[in-house]
This record gives structure tokens, C-alpha cells and sequence, in this order.
């Protein structure tokens, strides 16, 4: 594997006439999160990209050589569930159209701020208490919103309350997606009766979901081929429509925000049997319950578990308490034994919450939280749910160049920040090379 | 290939077949390949049925019997058998509960607060894990009157925990504001006569096609459907006029009205008897008389007694309807018991003292075919307690809920600290922890070891000397006032 490494290595700079500029990064040690931890490890930044990770590799004469054996580098912190900088007001209808993009304002201060406390990507979310829209994944540097957009148009944030009118919500959007497909099967029907008896009846596409998100976006793909024969096109949903349209196929995710225990059942009992791809924003209270829907079995339930289910939830880094005592609870490490994925925000979003963001995370650690665990909840997972996770999260070759170099290990409460890179610059710290 | 499936599938048609006529006793049969093989009862089409069994409890059936140290079956949620020596399915959960008693869960007909912030439109907002539910539970309560709907104290889910959505209508009925009670006659009196118009139109336009149908403009519908008798009339009411006035309302127009508070009740209960008036009580409610009024007045802690005796159907309900864990302790809603038992001191029989937190307010949310008793075919909502229920100092130590246990006092918060059943802490050996406890006692009745069995006995003899101990004096009278009360 380190042989094969260094070829590779030697082979990528042995290309003439580097565009761009080019950086060797050599630390003690790297947590890449996607490829485990690298002793000596050697980054090769170029044009703000990795290009190469790897042990002790062979740097070519030549290529500028930052040497800091005492650090420790981790993946830039990825906040997926922030409004920072926003400052509009939602309410609480279906309007999964909004975008967050809307209310982007590059000149917000907050955004320098957060860099230095390792926060390289952030994903902002339309306010609101009903399906409020579309979240958006930016960069939190740039003078421009085009600089500053990694992804438009991600996950859509729904928050679910044990009450009627958001059970309602969710069934009123299913069954408009079932009109929907009535529409689409009838102008199925007219369409082969036009193309006169002499085709034969596509079964497959009727049993296909009417919406084909690929085909929209232009992505070339076996279905897109077999559709553009056929020449048929379905008729156009309209803007409300069309996201839960993409989150019954897998083409959008859903952020469904929970408060407690019931909510998960009373989630479910309104989704019934329509699917939808989902993650979970569960707000831990001091006092949460929701440890009951956690897995199936210890309570009997009727429907699967958030952990039987295998789900990312999004938690902020708080120990809670078993309701009524002050027994603590370590909730974020309940939910990884029992198969759920974790992914942790800053408690608040405050700009004092994201610097004590990682010490947070850390108590949670030293109450028992594995630490590869937790450092993944705040890279490579959190980018999972922003939608970002092929561009950032992970020290992975192709991947943006964004690094925060810490003093030890990444939980230690001794350990501190030395420097921030985003995109392959540095933008926190005293770099002398 | 073909043949041999449609052979097999044959096989199987006839195994479910019989299996379907010889439940609960197991098919003798084995299954054929390809059906489940774990167990030849079940069908193949079907859910598994789930079975429960409540073993060797003194079952107080809650409609006047008691069958000392008797088996209550259940199957997937509904009463299945009680008795003794039944066929307890294999798969059955069993509990043994040798020593305590089997009661009816209780009904509460009014609370607040035990199902969540839900107020209304449960099947949508009821938190199946509140803490305040494990409160209603541990306080024996079951099944509850919330906003006008009966709801179950069902926990880990939120699937079919209404059993009656409008159990009742509250009307207006007060000498305070006199024309409440001229509108109401009035609306009373409309509805009536829509009714009769109604009839006389169905008789009639049998022979007169074209007879119009008498308008239903101006007719209060709640009033329409307590005539009906499709829903109950509720009032509030607790002067001796006003209790009067609804009384004679009644007898007119042929409905039997719940009365809430009913406070001076006791000096108008014959009217009330007569009129079938069905009253929810509160026993130490403690009011002086109207000294202007010449009758007898004020309340009486004979209040529910006497109400009894002249024929009323009686429900009690403690001073307040919420769960007050602050404040003065005894008055909050989990007192259903200790209220019960103020009626008692009161001369309320033991027996309808009982009936009077269980399957009286059942009738009066029109739920008494699904719960308030323990008879076959009604849902199983059991509690399991260590002493006569309306002790003050019994606790309940299981209770279910369709079938399924919903409350262990040693496993929730708030009273395992209280008097720990010696059973529990003496299953545990060194090593054991408290999750291979269950799987221990879901062992099937006839198929325990010797060994074993004597180790329960040793176990039950151990019990009773510690009750012995620790009743004196007071265990001994109480077990005498019930002998009384059978006999």
C-alpha cells in the first residue's frame, strides 16, 4: 500500500507544468476519517485540492515543504444545520420550494468567525415549523454568493410535532404525490393509444416511479435512454410537488426535525407506507425521552426503531438526563450502539457555541463516546446529510483542501487549533514555512 | 415440478384449516415443509397470535366474584379465558403472580394532563411515553375521559388508544343562570318533537310517496343525540335545586343524565334514583349549607351511599383532575383509590365502591363492553397489586394494557424504592442481570423442573412470613372486611 502510494505520488509530480499552486504538507499524524489514521502522513495540496495522502512520502525537490511533525491534522468541521447569517422568519406551511440560497448574505461577519474554529463547510436551512424548504451548502468564505455555494438545493427540512396539523402536512403532500402519478399513468395510457396498439405495452414503465429526477437533471442513464425512445414525456409537477417527488426516488433527502419519542411514531404513522429518503434532526432536551424509539426491541414497539432503521441523526453534543432524575444519559452514544449514525451540530448557533464546539463534543467522548465516532459526526457524516460528502468531510484525494491542524488529539481538552486550511488556503493560524 | 407444488400447497390449505378449529390447544400435526416450523398453531396467513397469562393471582373480577389464585389468559389483547387450570399456550407470556390480586384497570371518567399535552384529537397527538402516563399507570389507571373522549393509557404506542371518541355531551343546567335551563327545555322539547315527526313521516310515506321530510333547521344536535340515546347528556351541577330541575328534565324526555359533582345529591336521591341518573362524585367534597334554605343541605361524606342505595349508578373522582405532584399531597387524580375509599367510609359497599372507579364510568363513556371488568372477550387491562386496592397503602405492581405490561413498579422511577418485592431481588443470582429475568418467567407453567419448583415454593412461604411481619395488625382486619363484604 505505501509503495503503491509513493509510484502514484512520483507519477502525479512528474507531470510537467503544475497549474496552480502546490503545497506538501507533512504532520505527525492524520485522522482522514474515510481511510483511517495516517502516522508521518504527507498531503499533497494542489489548485485547493488533496491530491495525495499517504505515509512518509517522498516530496520532490522543489514543492514548498511545510514540516510539523507535532501536529495532528483532521478534515475541516462541516456545521450541516445552521442559519448563520440568515435572519428571515418562516411559518409553518408545506413550502419545500424556499430555498435557503434566497437569503445567503456574503457579507456576514459570523462567517469569518467560524472558520477559526475549524469550520470549513456549512449547510444553512430556510426557517420555519412546517416543511420550510431546501437547504443550501456554502463555503463560509468568498465576497460573492457564487464563491461561497458548494451545492444548491439539499436537504429539505420538515419538522414533525405529535400533533394533527403536521401529520397532516405529511399525508396531504403523499397523496398529492399519488394524484400526481394518476396524472402521469392517464397520459401514460393516452400517449401509447396515440402511438396506435402497434408498441407494445411498456410494463416497466408503469412500474417505474413516474418521476425520473436523472432525466430532469440530465444525468445519461439507462432509464433516461429507454424513456427518450419511447418519447414520452410526463407532464410537469409543479414547484411544491417536485421536492417530494425527488425525495420518494432518493433524489433529495429530507431533514425531519424530532423532539421527543412520540414524534417518531407519530412520524411514522403519518408516512404509512410511503417512502421517502430521510435524515433526522433529533433536539435533545435535557430532559429527552427519545432514547424509547432508539431500537425496536428493548420496548416492544410497532414500527422499527431510528437505530433498527440505520438513520443519520443530526444532535447537538449534550448530556442529557433520564427524565425526573439526574441520572445522565449520554443519548449521542446510546443512538450509535443501537445502528444510528451520528452527526453533531454545535449546541447552539451562536458564534461562541461553534468555538466550543469540539470541546463539547469531547465530554461527550470522555463519557464514553468513541472518538473516531465523534470525529466523523463532525466531518464525513455531517457532510452526508449537507449533501456535500464527494467534495468535503474526509482527507480523500479529489477532495477540497480543507484541514484543521490541531496541537493532539482532537478530543483532549489541552489540544487547541493551530491552523485552518479551506480550499488549500490558509486561512486561521501562524503558518512560517 | 408443477404437480408437486400444487400437492404441497394443498398440504398447507389443510393444515391452516385445522389449525383454525383447534386454537387454543396446539395441532397435533407437524406443519408440512415450507410452513413456519417453530410452532403449528399459528396460521400461515395470519399475524401470530399473542398470547398472555396473569397465573395465581386472587382475581377480583370487579362484578362481585373472587377467584383465589386463578389463571386469566389473554390473547392479542383481549381476555381469552379466566379460571382454573386452563390450557396455557406454550408461547405465552407468563406472569406469575402468586400472593397478590388481579383487579380490572381503573377508569377514570375525567383527567388532564396523563396522555401528553394532547387536549383533543388523540389518535394524532397522544405522547405514549409521557411520564405522566407511568404516573396514571402506577396510580391503576387505565383508561381515562379526557375532552370529552375515553382514551387508553396506552404506552410505546400510538395506535388505537381511543376507544370512544365522543362519549359524551356537556350541557348547561344552573340556577345561577336561570335561563340556561328555559333554553335547554326548549331545545329539548324541539328535539322531541322532531323525533315524533320523524316517526310519524316514516310511517306514513310508506303509503305517500311524496310526503315531505320534517326539517331538521333549529334542532340542537347534541340534544337530537342524547334522545338518541347515541350520546350521553353531561351536566355540572351540585345545588339541590338545580339537581331537581335535571332530574325532572330526565323523567320527562326519557334519558338518563351523568351529573358531575352532585353535592347535595344525597337529600334529592330518591328524585334522582327515579330519573336513573348516573352521578360522579368527589366523597370528601366538603361543603356547608345554604342557610336560607329550610331543607337538608350541604354535603355528606353519606353522599355516595345514599345515592347507591336509591338506585344511582356512582363514580368517584378524586378533588382534582390533573397529576400535582407539588403542593397537597392525596388530592390529584392519582387517588381514584383513596377517593373510593372515602365513599367507603361513607357506607358505599366495598363492591361499589370498586365499581365505582371502574365499570361505572366505563357505562357512563359508553365503554363498559371493552373495559371496567375482567370478563372474557373484554379487552385485558389488569392490574396486579399487593393488597386490597382500595388500601391506602397497596401498591399496584404491574398493570397491562391490551395484553401487554405497561407498568412494573421495580422498573419505573417513581416507587421502586417503596417496599421492593422480595421476589424479584431473590430471582437474581450473582452473575444474572435484570433482563434475564423476563425470559425466566415466560417459561411455559408445565414444563418447570422440580427443582425449580421447589424453589418457588421456598420463595412464596418467604413472602408470607415477610407479609406477616409487616401487615399485623392492620393486614389482618382488612382480610376480615373483605370476608365480610363476600359473604
Amino acid at each position: 500500500m505505501k509503495t503503491c502510494t509513493t509510484i502514484a505520488l512520483a507519477a502525479a509530480l512528474a507531470a510537467p507544468a503544475l497549474a496552480g499552486e502546490t503545497l506538501a504538507i507533512r504532520v505527525g499524524r492524520a485522522q482522514t476519517v474515510s481511510h483511517g489514521v495516517v502516522e508521518h502522513a504527507v498531503i499533497l495540496v494542489e489548485d485547493g485540492r488533496i491530491a495525495i495522502v499517504g505515509e512518509d512520502l517522498p516530496v520532490e525537490r522543489g514543492i514548498p515543504v511545510l514540516d510539523r511533525p507535532e501536529w495532528t491534522v483532521v478534515p475541516g468541521f462541516v456545521n450541516c444545520y445552521s442559519r448563520l447569517g440568515c435572519d428571515s422568519e418562516g411559518g409553518d406551511d408545506n413550502s419545500p420550494d424556499v430555498k435557503a440560497i434566497d437569503e445567503l448574505w456574503p457579507k456576514s461577519p459570523a462567517y469569518k468567525e467560524v472558520v477559526k474554529h475549524g469550520v470549513t463547510t456549512l449547510a444553512l436551512y430556510p426557517a420555519g415549523n412546517g416543511v420550510s424548504g431546501q437547504s443550501v451548502a456554502i463555503r463560509p468564505l468568498g465576497g460573492t454568493v457564487e464563491e461561497m455555494v458548494l451545492k444548491d438545493g439539499q436537504y429539505v427540512k420538515i419538522v414533525v410535532r405529535s400533533d394533527s396539523p403536521s401529520k397532516r402536512r405529511i399525508a396531504d403532500a403523499f397523496k398529492k404525490v399519488e394524484e400526481y402519478d394518476d396524472k402521469v399513468a392517464k397520459a401514460r395510457e393516452k400517449f401509447d393509444k396515440d402511438k396506435k396498439g402497434g408498441s407494445k405495452k411498456d410494463e416497466k414503465a408503469d412500474e417505474k416511479k413516474s418521476f425520473d429526477p436523472a432525466a430532469q437533471e440530465g444525468k445519461s442513464d439507462d432509464k433516461k435512454d429507454e424513456k427518450k425512445d419511447d418519447g414520452f414525456v410526463p407532464p410537469q409537477p409543479d414547484e411544491k410537488l417536485r421536492p417530494w417527488l425527488e425525495m420518494r426516488v432518493g433524489a433529495k433527502r429530507g431533514l425531519v426535525a424530532l423532539s421527543q419519542a412520540s414524534d417518531w411514531l407519530h412520524f411514522q404513522d403519518a408516512l404509512g407506507k410511503n417512502e421517502m429518503a430521510y435524515d433526522l434532526r433529533l433536539v435533545l432536551q435535557r430532559e429527552s425521552d427519545l432514547y424509547y424509539v432508539f431500537d425496536k426491541k428493548t420496548h416492544e414497539l410497532d414500527v422499527d426503531g431510528i437505530g433498527d432503521k440505520q438513520l443519520r441523526c443530526v444532535v447537538e453534543p449534550v448530556l442529557t438526563v433520564t427524565a425526573g432524575t439526574l441520572r445522565t444519559r449520554n443519548l449521542p452514544h446510546e443512538l450509535h450502539r443501537s445502528g444510528g449514525k451520528v452527526v453533531f451540530i454545535p449546541r447552539n448557533d451562536s458564534l461562541g457555541d461553534h468555538q466550543a464546539w469540539r470541546s463539547n463534543v469531547g465530554e461527550l467522548v470522555a463519557a464514553g463516546m468513541p472518538a473516531d465516532v465523534a470525529l466523523r459526526a463532525m466531518t464525513l457524516e455531517a457532510a452526508e446529510v449537507a449533501g456535500v460528502a464527494d467534495l468535503v468531510g474526509s482527507i480523500e484525494k479529489g477532495k477540497h483542501a480543507n484541514l484543521v491542524f490541531l496541537t493532539g488529539a482532537p478530543f483532549e481538552a489541552s489540544t487547541k487549533i493551530a491552523a485552518v486550511m479551506l480550499d488549500g488556503e490558509f486561512v486561521h493560524g501562524e503558518v512560517n514555512q | 415440478m408443477k404437480y408437486f407444488l400444487r400437492a404441497s400447497a394443498l398440504l398447507l390449505v389443510a393444515a391452516s384449516t385445522h389449525v383454525a378449529t383447534s386454537a387454543p390447544a396446539r395441532a397435533q400435526d407437524p406443519a408440512p415443509a415450507g410452513a413456519k416450523k417453530e410452532d403449528g398453531k399459528k396460521d400461515d396467513a395470519k399475524v401470530e397470535d399473542k398470547w398472555v397469562a396473569v397465573v395465581g393471582g386472587d382475581i377480583h373480577t370487579g362484578t362481585g366474584e373472587v377467584l383465589k389464585g386463578a389463571t386469566i389468559l389473554g390473547k392479542n389483547g383481549r381476555i381469552h379465558a379466566i379460571g382454573y387450570d386452563l390450557d396455557v399456550p406454550k408461547d405465552a407470556k407468563v406472569h406469575d403472580v402468586a400472593g397478590m390480586r388481579v383487579y380490572p384497570g381503573l377508569v377514570a371518567i375525567s383527567s388532564q394532563g396523563l396522555l401528553g399535552n394532547a387536549m383533543a384529537e388523540f389518535d394524532d397527538t397522544i405522547d405514549p411515553f409521557s411520564s405522566r402516563m407511568v404516573l396514571g399507570l402506577a396510580a391503576g389507571i387505565t383508561t381515562t375521559g379526557v375532552g370529552g373522549s375515553a382514551v387508553k393509557l396506552k404506552r410505546f404506542s400510538v395506535d388505537g388508544a381511543v376507544v370512544n371518541e365522543r362519549a359524551y355531551t356537556v350541557m348547561s343546567w344552573s340556577g345561577r343562570n336561570p335561563r340556561t335551563k328555559s333554553e335547554l327545555r326548549e331545545k329539548f322539547v324541539e328535539a322531541a318533537r322532531y323525533i315524533r315527526e320523524q316517526r310519524e313521516w316514516e310511517r306514513k310515506s310508506k303509503e305517500q310517496k311524496d310526503l315531505p321530510e320534517p326539517k331538521k333547521t333549529g334542532i340542537d344536535g347534541g340534544v337530537l343525540s342524547v334522545l338518541r340515546g347515541e350520546t350521553q347528556a353531561k351536566f355540572n351541577a351540585s345545588d339541590r335545586d338545580d339537581l331537581l330541575g335535571i332530574a325532572r328534565l330526565a323523567q320527562e324526555f326519557g334519558f338518563r343524565p351523568i351529573i358531575d359533582g352532585c353535592q347535595e345529591g344525597w337529600t334529592v336521591a330518591d328524585e334522582l334514583g327515579r330519573a336513573g341518573a348516573r352521578v360522579v362524585l368527589t366523597a370528601r367534597d366538603r361543603r356547608s349549607k345554604d342557610e336560607q334554605q329550610s331543607a337538608s343541605g350541604g354535603t355528606s361524606i353519606e353522599n355516595a351511599a345514599i345515592l347507591h342505595r336509591s338506585g344511582c349508578m356512582v363514580a368517584v373522582t378524586p378533588p382534582t383532575e390533573g397529576i400535582d405532584l407539588g403542593g397537597l399531597e392525596g388530592r390529584d387524580i392519582r387517588m381514584l383509590t383513596i377517593e373510593a375509599g372515602f365513599a367507603v367510609r361513607g357506607g358505599l359497599p366495598e363492591k361499589a365502591a370498586l365499581e365505582s372507579i371502574t365499570i361505572v364510568p366505563a357505562r357512563m363513556m359508553g365503554i363498559s363492553h371493552r373495559v371496567g371488568s375482567l370478563e372474557v372477550g373484554k379487552d385485558f387491562d389488569l392490574l396486579v397489586t399487593d393488597g386490597d386496592l382500595l388500601h391506602y397503602s397497596t401498591y399496584v405492581q404491574w398493570a397491562f394494557v391490551d395484553g401487554r405490561m405497561v407498568y412494573d413498579k421495580e422498573k419505573e422511577l417513581y416507587y421502586a424504592h417503596i417496599r421492593p418485592r422480595p421476589a424479584a431481588e431473590k430471582k437474581l443470582d450473582a452473575g444474572e442481570t435484570a433482563e434475564s429475568k423476563p425470559a425466566d418467567e415466560s417459561k411455559p407453567q408445565g414444563e418447570e423442573k422440580d427443582g425449580e419448583k421447589k424453589d418457588d415454593d421456598a420463595k412464596k412461604e418467604g413472602d408470607e412470613k415477610k407479609e406477616g411481619e409487616k401487615g399485623g395488625d392492620g393486614e389482618k382486619k382488612e382480610e376480615k372486611k373483605d370476608g365480610e363484604q363476600q359473604g
